[in-house]
């Protein structure tokens, strides 16, 4: 009985048998020599199953948020499924093979088995062409992109409310060079560079690194960020105040959800840049369109 | 910090000085030895540390986007994107899901040949009982996770992951062995209760006596009860009985047509003339029970204990079978825990 990916989130009674089938055969078949290996054909099967627990898919229903697995046709899903346990089943054969060989042996081993031996299908590294396949590339990425590093620049500022923490990282990053960014967070807070050595340096920025880590993995951040800019590019002029107003589904544009625009709004009227309660129709000052600029522009 | 990243050549020196500043920053030390995949066969119901379910679940939208080159992608995830920086975990799942989504839709013309090879037949019940009492325990683990997750935020996900614990208690009927079922469902009652937030009908008082489920294979009553079960087919209009203990105490819910009867034995003296208040935790969560007064937390015995310690009581009628294996092993399930008090006079 064939399945779907919407088979496996509103009818998982009824399709998880199809599934198993479906993944113990692709599982064997990418095993190789270890296809008779159950416990290797369960290591591959689960993994594949738990993902799409994990992603919330699998018995999801209607209230898991739709996944891009939900996009695919169902010639589609096949695919990423059969790809997903290949790659297991590759991890898996090279975990069992590496530490029981010599290289002299694994060389031996090339001619008679060469057409069979799954491991030679993958010509490229598991993960080689892929964006940001290790954290340090996209660490990289988050510091040179202007909105990422405008994210990690608001989230220093918010350690303002505990002057010594924020103290101690503008210290870090004089340390480290990043001259630019310190200047920058001192030009927005106005703030002085501190002569004074602090005390328990450590200690404050160990509570310091904690809050940016929260901070930065926070989702009103970067919507406060991106409603912002929204809100200045959309905004249409109302009277002769300079006020502009903007609706909330304006905001929304295509890739955020109502609530999401909320949540943003909400991060900046607690930030003091807007007046908002929740209206349909926002409405922002001139002297709120001038701190919103500044919110959100790099340089 | 590992040795491509520190020989890549990077005209921004000052970007490449922050980058490594914020990797220390985000790397969770804790996680740098990455978790295995939760193997079948194991008890895998509480979700390893490595599970984020506030960002696990964004990973294919997230590699989709950047499939698609979608505008501001990694501003749109930027708390995903910064999460992967530190998360082992989450970034694996992320290079399986964009390397398997990439071949996906570059390959969207091949025929689904291999469907057609798949059994028609396949069902929970053929399928093996490994893989079911994985599924059991991911369900409940996976409704765990939502409710933390949901108590973190002052959000409600009650509803959510009672969907969850009911996909699981149906699934667990089909697994025949009472073991399995047991392991299946083992973290059932405590994640249930979670899911169950304090209400007017739940009796305030704890309970005087607990009883539990009693199921396998082995000596005495359980050893009886596997007997049953194995007849059943050959001797269809024998009671069958679901067992129940707490402590030394023994109990039984039988059915007379589509009665279910509780039996307590043995019963303290001080219980002796009162009325029983009886509490099914597990009772709301299912339907094909229509228990007696609506309440399956307070269900009021008929007639007081009686002088030789035993009270027999109906608690609601059925449409189910004791008879029939997985009508049985349901109901089997909504009696994991059944709670006691007196009733006030």
């Amino acid at each position: 009985m064939p399945f779907s990916a919407r088979d496996l989130r509103y009818h998982i009674e009824d399709s998880y048998p199809a599934l198993c089938t479906y993944l113990q055969n692709r599982a064997q078949r990418y095993l190789g020599k270890l296809s008779f290996d159950a416990f290797e054909v369960d290591q591959v099967v689960g993994h594949v199953i738990e993902y799409l627990m994990r992603i919330q898919l699998l018995g999801g229903g209607q209230q898991a948020a739709p996944t891009a697995l939900d996009e695919l046709s169902d010639a589609q899903f096949y695919t990423f499924l059969n790809r997903m346990v290949q790659n297991k089943a590759i991890d898996r054969l090279r975990r069992r093979r590496l530490p029981m060989n010599t290289t002299g042996e694994l060389e031996e081993q090339g001619n008679p088995d060469d057409e069979n031996d799954p491991l030679n299908a993958m010509v490229e590294p598991l993960w080689g062409d892929i964006p940001f396949a290790n954290p340090e590339d996209a660490a990289l990425e988050a510091a040179s992109q202007e909105q990422l590093r405008f994210i990690l620049k608001k989230c220093i500022e918010a350690l303002n409310v505990a002057p010594r923490q924020l103290q101690a990282i503008m210290q870090e990053l004089t340390d480290l060079g990043a001259s630019e960014l310190v200047n920058e967070v001192r030009a927005d807070l106005s703030a002085e560079q501190a002569e004074a050595p602090l005390p328990h340096l450590s200690q404050h920025k160990d509570h310091a690194h904690k809050k940016l880590r929260l901070c930065l993995q926070k989702n009103s951040t970067n919507l406060a960020v991106m409603v912002a800019i929204r809100l200045t590019e959309y905004g249409v002029q109302s009277g002769q105040t300079g006020d502009i107003t903007v609706l909330l589904q304006t905001l929304t544009q295509t890739d955020l959800s109502l609530r999401e625009v909320q949540t943003g709004l909400q991060h900046l009227a607690q930030a003091g840049l807007l007046d908002w309660h929740g209206e349909e129709n926002v409405s922002i000052s001139p002297a709120q369109q001038k701190g919103l600029t500044r919110f959100y522009e790099d340089e | 910090m590992s040795e491509q990243f520190m020989g890549k050549p990077d005209p921004q020196a000052q970007n490449t000085l922050l980058a490594q500043w914020l990797y220390g920053l985000l790397a969770n030390k804790a996680q740098a030895t990455t978790e295995g995949p939760l193997p079948v066969g194991e008890d895998v119901s509480f979700p390893g540390q490595g599970y984020h379910a506030a960002f696990y679940p964004q990973i294919p939208n997230f590699a989709l986007a950047l499939l698609r080159q979608s505008p501001n992608v990694i501003t749109r995830y930027a708390p995903l994107f910064f999460h992967l920086l530190g998360c082992p975990v989450c970034h694996r799942a992320y290079l399986e899901t964009y390397d398997a989504l990439r071949t996906a839709l570059a390959d969207n013309t091949r025929p689904t040949t291999t469907t057609l090879r798949l059994s028609t037949t396949a069902g929970l019940a053929t399928t093996s009982p490994k893989l079911l009492v994985f599924l059991c325990q991911l369900l409940i683990g996976q409704a765990r996770t939502i409710l933390r997750q949901a108590h973190r935020e002052h959000s409600d996900e009650d509803a959510w992951a009672r969907t969850l614990i009911q996909q699981a208690m149906q699934i667990s009927r089909y697994l025949m062995q009472g073991t399995l079922r047991q392991r299946a469902l083992r973290d059932l009652v405590e994640v249930a209760s979670l899911a169950q937030p304090a209400q007017p009908e739940v009796p305030p008082t704890p309970p005087m006596l607990s009883y539990s489920l009693l199921v396998g294979a082995g000596s005495g009553a359980r050893g009886r009860s596997a007997i049953r079960r194995a007849d059943m087919a050959a001797r269809p209009n024998e009671q069958v009985s679901i067992d129940l203990r707490a402590g030394s105490l023994e109990g039984n819910i039988t059915q007379e047509n589509d009665t279910l009867i509780l039996r307590l034995v043995d019963l303290a003296a001080d219980l002796r003339g009162h009325s029983l208040i009886i509490s099914v935790p597990l009772g709301t969560l299912l339907e094909p029970v229509r228990w007696r007064g609506g309440n399956p937390y307070a269900i009021r015995s008929t007639g007081p204990v009686a002088s030789d310690g035993t009270l027999t009581t109906p608690l609601g009628s059925t449409d189910l079978h004791l008879n029939e294996p997985i009508d049985r092993n349901l109901v089997e399930t909504l009696f994991k825990k059944l709670d006691v008090r007196a009733a006030e006079e």
